[in-house]
């Protein structure tokens, strides 16, 4: 009901923005579009976050490079190793990969500490993405590389125009990708036995447990469920950044998919959902804003720089002081 | 005599929920008041109230005449108002002696930026604080764990060094949060013993919340029976003993308390 | 007190005085440290100049592991942006020397330097402090999403101002007169070192600690106990500020030059990491594991073979290695040696500090078990006499402490202690 009520508002809020900003070349109808297109790839990462959560009560730093880790398997096979299968393939073997990765940084670090303090994780995805990051420079090295685009056409066509913006055919799969795992998932949630079981782990685990449903498998699959979709939110949009470099999902991406899922509410995975397309629109638009109005006889952007981070920060402190569980999720 | 402690009239809801709806509580100066109540009644969310960890929505609190409602915790204990808590009240990273130095907080004699700074008074009153500290741990037997962290100390030591913390600021007023729990028969009776002879030699006030029926018939002048966050009745404790209601509320009562519980989640 | 003591219970006669080393004792602890200190200052002073420079970036390293370490380790809430303060303050500092001050291009006069770094240390208390306002109502997890928004802010916006940071080019902070050589700013930035690490320790020994130490472990009991949660939490992240604060102006004048690429979140991550694996909450392990960090790659530069690998068969620079160590290091520390560096010390530090020499933490249990002894020995009991009586007054020792599962480690309050997040 909540979910239907806050999306109904963000589609009137944007259906208000485009029908004031029609027609006007400086208006801010591209900036609409950019900003739910990329919207969309921090809602498929803070799924990934909001899983975590669920299932382990944890903020989880590592998401990020999940993403960064896929790219870069995914460029070796198809630009280095050059092993002639074809992108979705490979794209696939990736996924596979950091999957285990996922799994492995389940057992490793998260199952020891399982009673830790919740901080205390954190801490350690904060070590372990940070130990991807140098990893990756090193071997890699830091120059930037060019990981091309899974699919340049869709649907017979080369680019998609939407209120007088080009949308690129991979940012359209993704947009299609979200939406599918916004129905995939909302099934899985609701009518498969899995997925009520990873609802019920997350709710209460010793209640679980004595049902019967093995609170480690729970642990195991949510994380492997959150690199694969953390993997397959890297694949999918470092090709369109241009350089593919180390850390490249986690400082560019990391911090707005946060800030999405928190807005969203960190326990709703539909939160996620409406969190990053909030978090989109609102990076576009503060851009948007800078760039059109001026203080004096400056330009906004002249004066302020960084605008969607600061509005984003303020965002974010503004939903945490007023509404700490977020839109829509139920506890803070 | 005036009243030391006046709750009037005081409310507050959390969400949905009433947790507290007009209660009115007077503890008279060198009373031992009882509160007690089945579980889940309001009993701590009232201490909470009292001492500034909730703001209550309606009502005022007032302390020796004085309008209190607004001041924040650390204010209201600094006017002599102590409390023990339900699940033992004590720091638990700091050792034995580290909690009876923090307890000392509001009372010692140096400003934060001094100590900073290392001013030489800083020093001196520290080596006084300690050395104090260290005589009343001696004199209840707890000296040779003065340095022992709290983790793996028996219940009933750390219920003690509670008290002792509490109890070496000075406090008017005492609230006891179930100071019993985790008592047997014979602890408790002699526990009862020793409340009265501290309230003689310390003039102390006392508002206690209680589940040990014979602790509160013994020790209380007088008694609140909390129920669903109103006060049921009141009077002395043989009287609310035997009330028809008290006893429909503890035992019919309790039933449909823990059905509310589960939906509420609410501890008392 | 003493009404309350005899009332709240019957004594046991088991008072007795707490162990203290004798004055020998005292002069072979004393001697240690300063041979201790005395090593590293003699090591600053006989190695080249290129190396003071480096010993320098340690000290300030260590400054910032303590500032860190009082919100991180005193009162438990993680701050990913420390670099927002760090830098704020380098460019506060290097923009008044410059533009204000006018240094020369060569030196700053020593009573430019000094009002540089007064306004780089109140630039990182207040930017700190002002985060420590939004601590008031955020904790935990959301603290922590915070503050790495608020750095994140802090580098796209505050780091782009031109007129304070110069673009690309970077905002000049030449050193102060007499201190102008490596050598002389290492030791600079030692005294430095002296002062935070005594404010520190007034800190932690009076009543602010245990107030900064209470909040952390349980606020509602710290405010029964009469401590105002809002104003020391509020100190703790001011002076946690403040100590950013002129690490960052010592690192602009030890640079030289302040350029907004030295202060990313990526620094800030591993000042996170190097005061885990130094020990949360110990100043001693702090300081060695920010050193540590800080010297790290040229520390492989030292081991000849070492070296020869890192930059011939690897080919690369040791300096890269250093995340990847640091935050194994870190994960290691997180799962298995939660006390870090510190803990592996900790037997000598405790001895340093006046304890007797042990390889198990005590935490006054060790203390506990001389009562049995001492009060034999006042009993003036005899061998056999000692034994029935061991049992009888053991069963009272016994009731009253029960010892953790000997040789366990204690963890010291931090990283996986048992509070709540």
């Amino acid at each position: 009901m909540r979910t239907a009520i806050v999306t109904g508002a963000l589609v009137a809020l944007i259906a208000a923005i485009l029908f004031m900003g029609a027609g006007d070349p400086t208006g801010p109808n591209s900036y609409v579009v950019i900003g739910l297109s990329q919207g969309a790839v921090y809602g498929l990462v803070a799924i990934g976050l909001v899983l975590v959560y669920k299932g382990s009560r944890v903020f989880n730093f590592l998401q990020g490079e999940f993403g960064t880790l896929g790219a870069f398997a995914v460029f070796l096979m198809v630009q280095q190793w050059k092993v002639g299968l074809p992108y979705w393939a490979c794209a696939l073997i990736a996924l596979a990969a950091v999957t285990i990765i996922g799994i492995g940084f389940e057992r490793i670090v998260v199952r020891p500490l399982l009673n830790a303090p919740r901080i205390t994780v954190l801490v350690a995805t904060i070590a372990t993405a940070l130990f991807a990051i140098a990893m990756e420079l090193l071997v890699f090295r830091p120059e930037p590389k060019i990981l091309p685009p899974m699919v340049d056409s869709l649907f017979g066509k080369k680019g998609f125009e939407i209120l007088s913006f080009t949308l690129e055919p991979q940012r359209f799969l993704i947009v299609l990708v979200l939406a599918g795992l916004a129905i995939g998932l909302g099934y899985f949630f609701s009518r498969t036995d899995l997925g009520l079981a990873v609802l019920a782990t997350s709710q209460d685990p010793f209640a679980t447990r004595v049902v019967g449903i093995g609170v480690e498998r729970m642990s195991r699959f949510i994380w492997a469920s959150a690199a694969f979709l953390g993997a397959l939110a890297g694949i999918l949009y470092v090709p369109l950044t241009g350089a593919l470099t180390p850390g490249a999902m986690t400082t560019g991406i990391l911090i707005p998919a946060f800030t999405a899922a928190v807005i969203g509410g960190m326990t709703s995975l539909p939160g996620a959902f409406v969190g990053g397309l909030t978090v989109g629109l609102v990076q576009s638009l503060s851009n948007w804003a800078a760039n059109h109005y001026t203080l004096g006889d400056r330009l906004l952007q002249d004066i302020i720089k960084g605008a969607p981070d600061v509005a984003l920060t303020l965002a974010l402190l503004i939903v945490l002081l007023a509404r700490p569980q977020g839109l829509l999720g139920k506890e803070a | 005599m005036g009243a030391v402690l006046e709750v009037k009239n005081t409310g507050i809801r959390f969400g949905g929920l009433v947790a507290l709806d007009d209660v009115n509580v007077n503890v008279p100066e060198w009373e031992i008041v009882g509160l007690i109540g089945p579980n889940g009644a309001g009993k701590t969310t009232l201490f909470n109230c009292i001492m500034g960890a909730y703001a209550p929505n309606t009502g005022s609190i007032s302390f020796r005449g004085r309008d209190i409602s607004l001041l924040p915790t650390h204010r209201r204990t600094a006017l002599g108002i102590g409390r023990t808590f339900q699940n033992i009240g004590l720091i638990r990273g700091l050792s034995v002696l580290e909690n009876f130095m923090v307890a000392q907080h509001p009372r010692i004699g140096y400003g934060a930026i001094g100590a900073l700074l290392g001013a030489p008074r800083s020093f001196a009153e520290e080596r006084k604080l300690k050395a104090n500290a260290l005589e009343v741990l001696d004199f209840i037997g707890l000296a040779h764990l003065a340095d022992s962290q709290l983790d793996g100390l028996p219940y009933g030591t750390l219920k003690l060094i509670e008290v002792g913390t509490v109890l070496a600021t000075d406090p008017d007023l005492l609230l006891l949060d179930e100071p019993s729990s985790g008592m047997g028969p014979d602890e408790a009776h002699e526990f009862g013993e020793r409340l009265l002879r501290l309230r003689q030699m310390l003039n102390l006030t006392v508002l206690m919340i209680e589940h040990h029926v014979p602790l509160v018939v013994g020790v209380c002048d007088y008694v609140y029976v909390l129920n669903f966050g109103k006060v049921l009745t009141e009077g002395k404790p043989q009287e609310v003993r035997s009330h028809p209601e008290v006893i429909a509320a503890y035992l019919g009562g309790e039933v449909e308390q823990e059905e509310q519980e589960e939906g509420a989640g609410v501890a008392s | 007190m003493a009404a309350t003591a005899e009332a709240v219970t019957s004594p046991l006669p088991v008072a007795q005085s707490r162990w203290s080393p004798t004055a020998k004792g005292w002069a072979a602890r004393l001697l240690v440290l300063v041979a201790i200190f005395g090593g590293v200052i003699w090591a600053t002073a006989i190695v080249p100049q290129y190396w003071a420079d480096r010993i320098s970036l340690a000290v300030i390293f260590a400054i910032i592991g303590l500032s860190l370490n009082i919100v991180l380790g005193y009162l438990g809430q993680v701050s990913l942006g420390h670099h927002a303060f760090v830098g704020i303050a380098a460019f506060v500092s290097a923009y008044y020397v410059t533009e204000k001050a006018g240094c020369s291009a060569e030196k700053c006069s020593l009573g430019a330097f000094s009002a540089g770094l007064v306004f780089a240390i109140l630039s990182g208390g207040a930017a700190a402090g002002l985060l420590g306002l939004v601590a008031l109502r955020i904790k935990g997890l959301y603290l922590a999403l915070i503050t790495l928004s608020y750095g994140f802010m802090a580098e796209r916006s505050i780091f782009e101002i031109p007129f304070l940071t110069r673009g690309g080019a970077g905002m000049p902070a030449p050193r102060p007169e007499g201190f102008t050589t490596d050598r002389a700013f290492a030791f600079l930035c030692f005294i430095f070192l002296a002062l935070v690490i005594f404010v520190d320790w007034r800190m932690i020994k009076s009543k602010v600690g245990r107030a900064v130490l209470s909040i952390k472990h349980s606020e509602p009991v710290a405010a029964s106990y009469g401590i105002n949660v809002t104003a020391y939490k509020c100190m703790a992240f001011i002076l946690s500020g403040m100590f950013a604060g002129l690490a960052g102006g010592l690192l602009a004048f030890r640079a030289t030059n302040v350029v907004s690429n030295d202060f990313n979140f990526a620094n800030a991550l591993l000042w996170v990491l190097m005061v885990v694996v130094g020990g949360l909450g110990n100043r001693t392990g702090v300081v060695i594991g920010s050193a540590f960090f800080a010297l790290f790659p040229f520390l492989i530069e030292l081991i000849g073979p070492l070296d020869k690998f890192v930059s011939g068969t690897l080919n690369r620079n040791p300096a890269e290695f250093t995340p990847v160590i640091g935050a194994a290091l870190a994960i290691l520390t997180i799962i298995r040696f939660p006390g870090g560096i510190a803990e592996q010390l900790s037997p000598i530090t405790r001895w340093l500090g006046g304890k007797r020499f042990s390889m198990h933490p005590d935490g006054g249990h060790g203390d506990a078990h001389s009562p049995k002894k001492t009060v034999l020995s006042k009993l003036g009991l005899h061998k056999g006499e000692a034994e029935a009586a061991t049992d009888a007054s053991s069963e009272e020792i016994r009731n009253d402490e029960e010892p953790n599962l000997a040789g366990q480690p204690e963890e010291p309050a931090g990283v996986s202690g048992r509070e709540d997040s």
